[in-house]
């Protein structure tokens, strides 16, 4: 055999050997218990971010649309869920072309002129114009945050959908009369989406000049709203990651991809004296155990111990279901929290789930068309410390 | 006797009508175009029909490659005649047996899936038996369907081709067509069926509520090994397996398998070796999740939750099959002028590196023209749909208008014919035991042994300096 027909046969060889050796090691290995030794512990940070002494949510409201049906009749009839949110034709966008064919500028330039001051004029235009303008509804909280000295702190998360749904629930909650009397001393947006940003010119008929941060990731629409609808006060556009706000309280920001296009989720940790940690949610797009272990590695709370959740926790926000939400409910169990007070885009369904694991669900009243006491509904109240 | 198409992919020989690579680039622009002009009237969010919801586009775009395989693979082109695939213009071609493929599928979903299996058999099949039960909407109902269509897709579109591929079409190899294509397509059924209830069935049994005890095995069996009771888990390894028994049949000429000389020897190590190599991409592409987002945990949703890890396996397997497809549709499956061995070797490579860049690439920029979501891991960012259905492009191209107009095709000669198989022949005869490449076999096997440490070694900081999506 001459030298080349050697170094050929080598070659043969050695290729075929390259693929064995590495499809080998991929099965043998790349599951095995023994993969583990090659995952870092990342060491906690354990940022302080202070301590509060209590905190007490207002549900304002949890209701964002009010029937299941009909949302996700329009999200088919417009083509799915990843449909840009301006284009729905939802109010108060609309532009009279019907669904799936608004778009921002048209619907805005119908409105423009009557906000924030003018909501009542502004929904009879947008009633005749939009797509289902009655089954809109919005989430929005207020947030109380009682310092260790005794402050006293008042925020909005969210200001929902509906100007006229809005409105009417600002004023059962005594919220009207806060903004104008700058008792709120900002407002953070969860995120984009409709149900949690659009109603933002009833905030602002009470107070224009309020402080408003958002997470990163809002589209030029969004950014355009802001403007339009006369704000006049600052606007902080929030970083990914951890940032502190006051003694007790920070916002975390995470860059995830939502449906509707829309990007980037916002959501509030408390440390609560002698207590633990309370996540105060929007929606929860990035998961409440992806939110509670962030918290783990990002920041040192009390007593190392979850201990409260108040919010949308986005599980099956259109009481659809999926066997992943089962994995959360078997799992959420294993956190500890104390007190949960679920709404929104939980999912009832997930709710009563979670009443049926025996987990510490703070129920609520099921008034103002929220529509079961396993959620905590509109006007109720719950309170972490 | 009719000749149909037995064998019309291999006698039929494509003449560049220009030199070098310009055929290869001019047909990756024409079918791109193609792509984007229907992937806007069928699929995108933003488009015509906006099919992209996503479940429902993903069922008819993942069946409709299944069908084509039926017709070329399993039917051999049968009803067509094989002088009408010879002489017929291949835009007349392509337009006819794309409108078949079209019927049969439509038929398939919404006759035998829709209408029969949704009717009378299992209600999660048809979204109107599902609009029956309480808090069940529209869109959801569709979903539920499309989903568990698309789950029984999922597995025909290994076993299939797999059946033909693997088993070489025993023991109906020697039947005359449409016997042949029906035997094989009630076998791969059957078996796509058993696959089906022992691996979605199970899902779909706990998408409602209460848990379906009493009809499904409730939770599913994999819940511990797999940490979650999503079906994705099965998805993942499926996926793999329709991955690589077209790199076993594109890029890799069947081989090693084709070394077997005892004829159920071969087949039954093809058929099971693919499945083993599918297992060890299911397992590694896991574990690379896992060396550059961190540790699945249980529960989360999105990029850290044990089910989008599964399921983004089976996306990320999408992504070596694309390249594969162009090297041997568009590329003459180069390089052909070493031993088969090192071919394999160069194509594989070729392929891994560009199923990297177009992971990449896609994951940077698809959201900027397909309608799609940014981001790894939105509920509806489904990358296996916009690489699926630029495959069936591809497969209309090549199977049914044979490349044109890059392209000329000429029937071979018997002389063109038999001088193609004395060269298979040949190359399957030139790798054959020896001493020297005993000792490269073994030095090959540390090789690679190496090179994955090596990787899962590098891949962390690697991934940490390309940084894909900014933020993330």
């Amino acid at each position: 055999m001459s030298d080349n027909m050697k170094r050929r046969d080598f070659l043969k060889g050695a290729a075929t050997g390259v693929g064995i050796g590495l499809l080998g090691a991929m099965g043998l290995y790349s599951y095995s218990p023994m993969r583990k030794s090659n995952f870092t512990q990342a060491e906690r940070k354990m940022n302080d971010i202070g301590v509060c002494k209590s905190v007490k949510v207002t549900n304002i409201s949890e209701t964002s649309w009010f029937e299941n049906g009909i949302l996700m009749g329009d999200i088919k009839g417009a083509g799915g869920l990843l449909v840009n949110q301006y284009d729905y034709n939802w109010p108060p966008f609309g532009n009279g072309k019907g669904l799936g064919k608004g778009s921002y500028e048209e619907g805005i330039a119908n409105i423009k002129h009557l906000l924030p001051n003018n909501l009542e004029e502004a929904w009879d235009i947008i009633e005749t114009n939009s797509v289902h303008p009655e089954n809109a509804g919005g989430y929005a909280a207020l947030v109380e945050i009682e310092e260790m000295n005794g402050n006293k702190h008042k925020y909005l998360l969210d200001v929902g959908w509906s100007y006229k749904w809005c409105d009417e629930c600002f004023k059962r909650e005594g919220i009207d009369k806060m903004l104008e009397n700058k008792e709120i001393e900002a407002l953070f947006f969860s995120h984009e989406h409709f149900d949690h940003f659009w109603g933002l010119p009833v905030a602002l008929k009470y107070d224009p000049e309020i402080t408003i941060y958002i997470p990163e990731g809002f589209y030029p629409e969004g950014l355009q709203y802001i403007k339009d609808c006369g704000h006049k006060g600052k606007l902080i556009t929030v970083k990914t990651g951890l940032n502190k706000i006051i003694p007790g309280m920070a916002s975390y920001v995470f860059a995830i991809p939502i449906i509707c296009r829309v990007y980037g989720e916002q959501s509030l940790y408390f440390n609560v004296k002698d207590k633990g940690l309370v996540s105060v949610t929007g929606c929860c797009h990035q998961g409440i155990i992806r939110f509670a272990e962030t918290a783990y590695s990002e920041i040192k709370y009390e007593k190392d111990k979850f201990y409260g959740i108040y919010g949308g926790l986005h599980i099956s926000p259109f009481d659809d279901w999926d066997p992943k939400y089962d994995d959360l409910v078997i799992s959420l169990g294993n956190y500890g929290f104390e007190r949960i007070g679920c709404n929104h885009c939980t999912g009832i369904l997930c709710a009563k789930k979670f009443i049926a694991a025996g987990y510490p669900v703070i129920e609520g009243t099921a008034r103002f068309r929220s529509k079961d006491k396993a959620y905590l509904g509109n006007g109720d109240i719950i309170t972490f410390g | 006797m009719e000749r149909f198409g037995e064998g019309y992919l291999e006698e039929r020989k494509l003449v560049k009508r220009w030199s070098g690579p310009i055929p290869a680039l001019a047909s990756l622009g024409i079918t791109l175009a193609v792509f984007y002009i229907t992937w806007w009237i069928f699929q995108d969010p933003r488009g015509v029909m906006r099919m992209y919801t996503p479940y429902v586009g993903y069922m008819y775009c993942r069946w409709w490659l299944i069908i084509m395989i039926w017709m070329v693979y399993i039917f051999n082109f049968w009803p067509f005649k094989r002088k009408w695939l010879e002489t017929a213009h291949p835009l007349i071609k392509g337009s006819i047996m794309t409108a078949v493929s079209v019927g049969i599928l439509v038929l398939l979903i919404k006759v035998f899936f829709e209408g029969l299996l949704g009717n009378f058999g299992l209600a999660y099949f048809n979204p109107n038996q599902l609009e029956k039960l309480p808090g069940i909407t529209s869109f959801f109902a569709i979903e539920y369907s499309a989903l568990a269509i698309l789950m029984f897709a999922a597995i025909a579109s290994w076993l299939s081709p797999a059946w033909v591929v693997a088993c070489e079409e025993a023991p109906w190899q020697d039947l005359k067509q449409p016997a042949k294509g029906f035997s094989i397509l009630m076998l791969t059924f059957f078996l796509s069926m058993v696959v089906y209830f022992v691996t979605m069935h199970p899902h779909m049994g706990i998408l409602y509520h209460p848990w379906q005890y009493f009809t499904s095995i409730a939770p599913p069996y994999w819940e511990q090994f797999a940490d979650t009771v999503s079906g994705n888990f099965h998805v993942s390894w499926i996926m793999c397996c329709t991955v690589v028994v077209w790199l076993v049949e594109t890029i890799w000429e069947r081989y090693p398998f084709n070394l077997i000389k005892n004829d159920w020897a071969r087949r039954s190590a093809s058929f099971f070796g693919i499945i083993a190599i599918a297992l060890a991409m299911h397992f590694f592409l896991y574990f690379a999740q896992e060396l550059t987002w961190g540790e699945a945990i249980r529960g989360t949703r999105r990029a850290f939750a044990p089910d989008w890890r599964w399921l983004h396996v089976g996306e990320m397997a999408i992504f070596f099959l694309v390249p594969a497809l162009f090297v041997s549709f568009y590329c003459g499956n180069w390089p052909k002028k070493y031993s088969m061995p090192v071919n394999v070797l160069v194509r594989t490579a070729i392929t891994l590196v560009a199923a990297i860049a177009l992971y990449i690439a896609y994951y940077k920029t698809s959201h900027l023209f397909l309608g799609t979501q940014k981001g790894f891991s939105h509920p509806q960012q489904f990358p296996m749909i916009p690489m699926i259905w630029l495959v069936n492009i591809w497969l209309v191209h090549h199977w049914f208008m044979d490349n044109w107009p890059a392209w000329k095709m000429v029937p071979k000669t018997a002389e063109e014919i038999e001088e193609d198989h004395e060269t298979h022949r040949a190359a399957i005869a030139d790798v054959r035991w020896t001493p020297r490449l005993g000792a490269g076999l073994g030095f090959g096997i540390a090789m690679g042994v190496i090179f994955y440490f090596i990787t899962i070694w590098a891949l962390p900081s690697v991934y940490a300096a390309i940084n894909i999506i900014p933020g993330k």
